[in-house]
C-alpha cells in the first residue's frame, strides 16, 4: 500500500535473529547426525 | 484519528452468553490440568526409584490419565473455549443456533470424557493416550473418546457457520484474521479426526466389544498417526493465533503482515496432514519410499515455521525501535517484560527454538532410530505442547478469563504470573533437558522404574531420572501457581473491565489477496496431497496384511 520506499522499517535485528535460528537448527541437526553415523 | 474508533473497539466485549460457553470449556481444561499435573509429578517420582504408588495403582494407569487429560482433554477444551471467544469477538455474537451447537458439542465431549475417565480409573483402560492395538481397553473407553471427537465436530460446526455467515454478509472482503485462523484450524481438525474416528468405529470398537476377535495393528496405527500429527498442529495453531494477532496489540504494535499470517496458516493446513508416517519410521510394513515422501512433506513445515519466526521478530523489532531501541538488538530491551500477557507467551516462543530443532531431528527418516521410543521424545513434546503451547495459553488466560468473568488481572496476580512463567521454564529446562540427554543414552519412554536386572547401562540413567523428579517437582509448583491465579481470575479478582486485545494490521502491510480465502483451491490441494501420500501405502498395508491380533490386557 505505501509507496514511500524511505519508510521501510529497519529489520536488521530480525535478520540476525532468524540467521541465528537457522544456524542453531543446523548445528544441532549435524550433532545428531554424527551421533547417528557413529552408532549405526 | 484512531483514538475514538480504537477506544470503542478495545472495549468490544464478548457477549455474556458466548462467554459462558467459552468459560465452561476453560473450566474443564484447568480441572484436567490439576489432575493430570499431579499424575505427572507422581510419574517422575516413581521413575526416580524412590517412590512406589500406593493402593495397587499401576504406573501405566497414571500415565494414561496424564496423557489423556493433558494431551487430549486440556488442550482440546482450552482450544475450543479460546476459539469460541475469538470468533465471537472478531465476527460478532453467535446466533442462538450456533451457540446451541456449542453447548451440544460441549456436553457430548464432556459425557465422553467422563466415560473414558471412569474406565481408566477402574483400571480397565491403561492403554496410554495413543491407545495402540493390540493393547485392548474396555469398549466404553473407546466410545468415550469417539464422543469427544463427535462433540468437537458439533461445536466446530457452530463456529464455521459463523464464518460462513460473515462472508455472506461482507462479500469480497477478507474475513477477520482471527476467525479465519480458527476456521483453518477447524478444517485441519475435522479432516484429520476422520482418521481416528474410522479407527475407533471400524476397528477398535467392534474388536473390544468382541464382535470380531482380531485387529489389523498396522492399519490402526496408521489411522492413528494420520490423526496424531495434525493433532499437534491443532494444539500449536491457537498459540500462533495469539502470537500473530494478539501479542502485537499487547506490546503496543501492529500485525506485521495479514497476508503472511494467512499464508502460513494455509501452509500448515497443507503440510500437517499427509505426514503421519514420520511417527512410524521404524514400522515394518510401510515401504521406505512412502516414508521418505512423507518425511519430505514433513520438512515443508519448516517454511511456515520460519515465516512465523520472522514475523514475530519483525513485530518485536519494529515496536522496540518505535520505543527508542537503538543498534542491532537494542529494541529487545524495550519490550514489556513486566507484562505476563507478553512474557509467558514469549518464553513459550523461546522454548520453541530447541523444540523445533529437536522435531527436525525426530523427523529425519533414518535418524529417527537415534531417539525412537526413548525418553528424548517425551522431553521434546514437553517443550512443544507443555511449554510453548501451554505458556501461550496461560498468557491468554490472563486476559481472556477476566474478560469473560468481568474481573481484572491485578498487579499482584501479574507478578505471580511472571513468577509462574519462570518456575515453569526452570523446572521444564531441568526435566526436559534430562530427558533429552538420557534419551540419547537409550533410556526408554513409557516405562515404570526398573533396574533391568542390574544392567550397567540402566544404572547410568538413574541420576537423570532423579533430575527429572527434581524438575517435575518444580513444575508441579508451577501447576499450583497457575491454578491459584486462574481461581483468582474466576472467583476472587476485583470486578471490572478487561480488554480483549486484538491487533490491527500495520499500515505498511500489503492488501490481503482474496485467493488466500478461496477454500476450493486450498482444500483441493490439501486433499490431493493426502491422497497422494496415503493411497498407495494404505492399499499395500491392507493387501499385505498379516493375520490380525487378538487383544491383550498386560496391566
Ligand atoms: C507437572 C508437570 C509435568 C510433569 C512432571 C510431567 C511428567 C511426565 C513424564 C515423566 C512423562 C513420561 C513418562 C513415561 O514415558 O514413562 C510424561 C508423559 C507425557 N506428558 Fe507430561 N508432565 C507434565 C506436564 C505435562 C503437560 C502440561 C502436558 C500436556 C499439555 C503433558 C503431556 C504429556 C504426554 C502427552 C505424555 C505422554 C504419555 C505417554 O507416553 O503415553 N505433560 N509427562
Ligand atoms: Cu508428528
Amino acid at each position: 500500500m505505501s509507496k514511500k520506499r524511505e519508510k521501510e522499517p529497519d529489520l536488521k535485528g530480525t535478520l540476525y535473529s532468524v540467521g541465528f535460528l537457522g544456524i542453531f537448527i543446523l548445528v544441532t541437526w549435524f550433532m545428531a547426525f554424527y551421533l547417528f553415523i557413529d552408532r549405526f | 484519528m484512531t483514538t475514538i474508533a480504537e477506544k470503542t473497539k478495545d472495549l468490544v466485549r464478548v457477549d455474556k452468553r458466548d462467554g459462558k460457553l467459552a468459560l465452561a470449556h476453560i473450566y474443564v481444561a484447568f480441572i484436567a490440568l490439576a489432575i493430570g499435573g499431579l499424575c505427572g509429578l507422581l510419574q517422575t517420582l516413581v521413575r526416580s526409584g524412590t517412590f512406589t504408588l500406593p493402593w495397587g495403582i499401576g504406573y501405566y494407569q497414571i500415565l494414561t490419565i496424564h496423557g489423556v487429560l493433558l494431551g487430549l482433554i486440556l488442550t482440546t477444551y482450552f482450544i475450543f473455549g479460546f476459539q469460541i471467544a475469538v470468533v465471537s469477538r472478531t465476527s460478532g455474537t453467535l446466533t442462538d443456533k450456533q451457540r446451541l451447537l456449542g453447548w451440544i458439542g460441549f456436553w457430548t465431549m464432556t459425557i465422553g470424557t467422563t466415560a473414558s475417565s471412569i474406565m481408566i480409573l477402574l483400571n480397565e483402560a491403561s492403554v496410554l493416550y495413543t491407545f495402540y492395538a493390540p493393547l485392548q481397553a474396555h469398549w466404553i473407553f473407546y466410545a468415550g473418546l469417539a464422543l469427544v471427537i463427535v462433540g468437537t465436530w458439533i461445536g466446530g460446526a457452530g463456529l464455521i457457520s459463523k464464518y460462513v455467515e460473515w462472508r455472506k454478509a461482507n462479500p469480497g472482503q477478507p474475513s477477520p484474521l482471527l476467525t479465519f485462523m480458527v476456521v483453518v484450524n477447524l478444517a485441519m481438525w475435522i479432516i484429520c479426526s476422520l482418521g481416528v474416528a474410522v479407527e475407533v468405529l471400524f476397528q477398535l470398537l467392534p474388536w473390544s466389544l468382541g464382535w470380531v476377535d482380531k485387529v489389523d495393528v498396522l492399519l490402526s496405527r496408521t489411522l492413528f498417526w494420520y490423526f496424531g500429527h495434525p493433532l499437534v498442529y491443532f494444539w500449536l495453531l491457537p498459540a500462533y493465533m495469539v502470537w500473530y494477532a494478539i501479542i502485537p496489540k499487547i506490546i503496543g504494535g501492529k500485525i506485521f503482515s495479514d497476508s503472511l499470517a494467512r499464508l502460513s496458516f494455509m501452509l500448515f493446513l497443507l503440510f500437517s496432514i499427509p505426514v503421519g508416517f514420520h511417527h512410524q519410521l521404524t514400522e515394518p510394513g510401510i515401504s521406505s519410499f512412502w516414508k521418505f515422501l512423507q518425511v519430505v512433506l514433513t520438512l515443508m513445515v519448516v517454511i511456515p515455521s520460519l515465516l512465523t519466526a520472522f514475523s514475530m521478530f519483525a513485530t518485536f523489532e519494529i515496536r522496540g525501535r518505535a520505543l527508542g531501541g537503538k543498534g542491532v538488538l537494542g529494541w529487545f530491551k524495550e519490550l514489556p517484560w513486566g507484562d505476563a500477557r507478553f512474557f509467558a507467551p514469549f518464553v513459550g516462543m523461546v522454548a520453541f527454538i530447541p523444540a523445533g530443532a529437536g522435531g527436525i531431528i525426530n523427523a529425519s527418516h533414518q535418524m529417527n532410530q537415534l531417539i525412537h521410543n526413548t525418553i528424548w521424545v517425551t522431553g521434546h513434546f514437553h517443550l512443544t505442547v507443555a511449554t510453548t503451547v501451554l505458556l501461550t495459553f496461560f498468557g491468554a488466560a490472563y486476559w481472556l478469563i477476566p474478560h469473560l468473568t468481568g474481573r481484572v488481572f491485578t498487579k499482584q496476580m501479574n507478578r505471580l504470573a511472571i513468577i509462574q512463567t519462570i518456575v515453569w521454564a526452570f523446572g521444564m529446562s531441568i526435566m526436559s533437558g534430562a530427558m533429552h540427554i538420557v534419551g540419547l543414552f537409550g533410556a526408554p519412554r513409557r516405562s515404570d522404574f526398573s533396574t533391568y536386572g542390574g544392567s550397567a547401562q540402566a544404572t547410568e540413567w538413574i541420576p537423570y531420572q532423579i533430575a527429572q523428579a527434581v524438575g517435575g517437582t518444580i513444575l508441579f509448583i508451577g501447576i499450583v501457581l497457575i491454578l491459584y491465579i486462574v481461581a483468582n481470575l474466576i472467583w476472587f479478582a476485583p470486578k471490572g473491565e478487561t480488554e480483549f486485545p486484538v491487533a490491527e494490521v500495520s499500515e505498511h502491510a500489503e492488501k490481503t489477496p482474496m485467493a488466500l480465502e478461496n477454500w476450493k483451491i486450498w482444500l483441493t490441494i490439501c486433499i490431493a496431497l493426502i491422497l497422494f501420500a496415503y493411497t498407495v501405502p494404505v492399499i499395500e498395508i491392507i493387501q499385505n496384511a498379516p493375520p490380525g491380533s487378538i487383544g491383550y490386557k498386560l496391566w
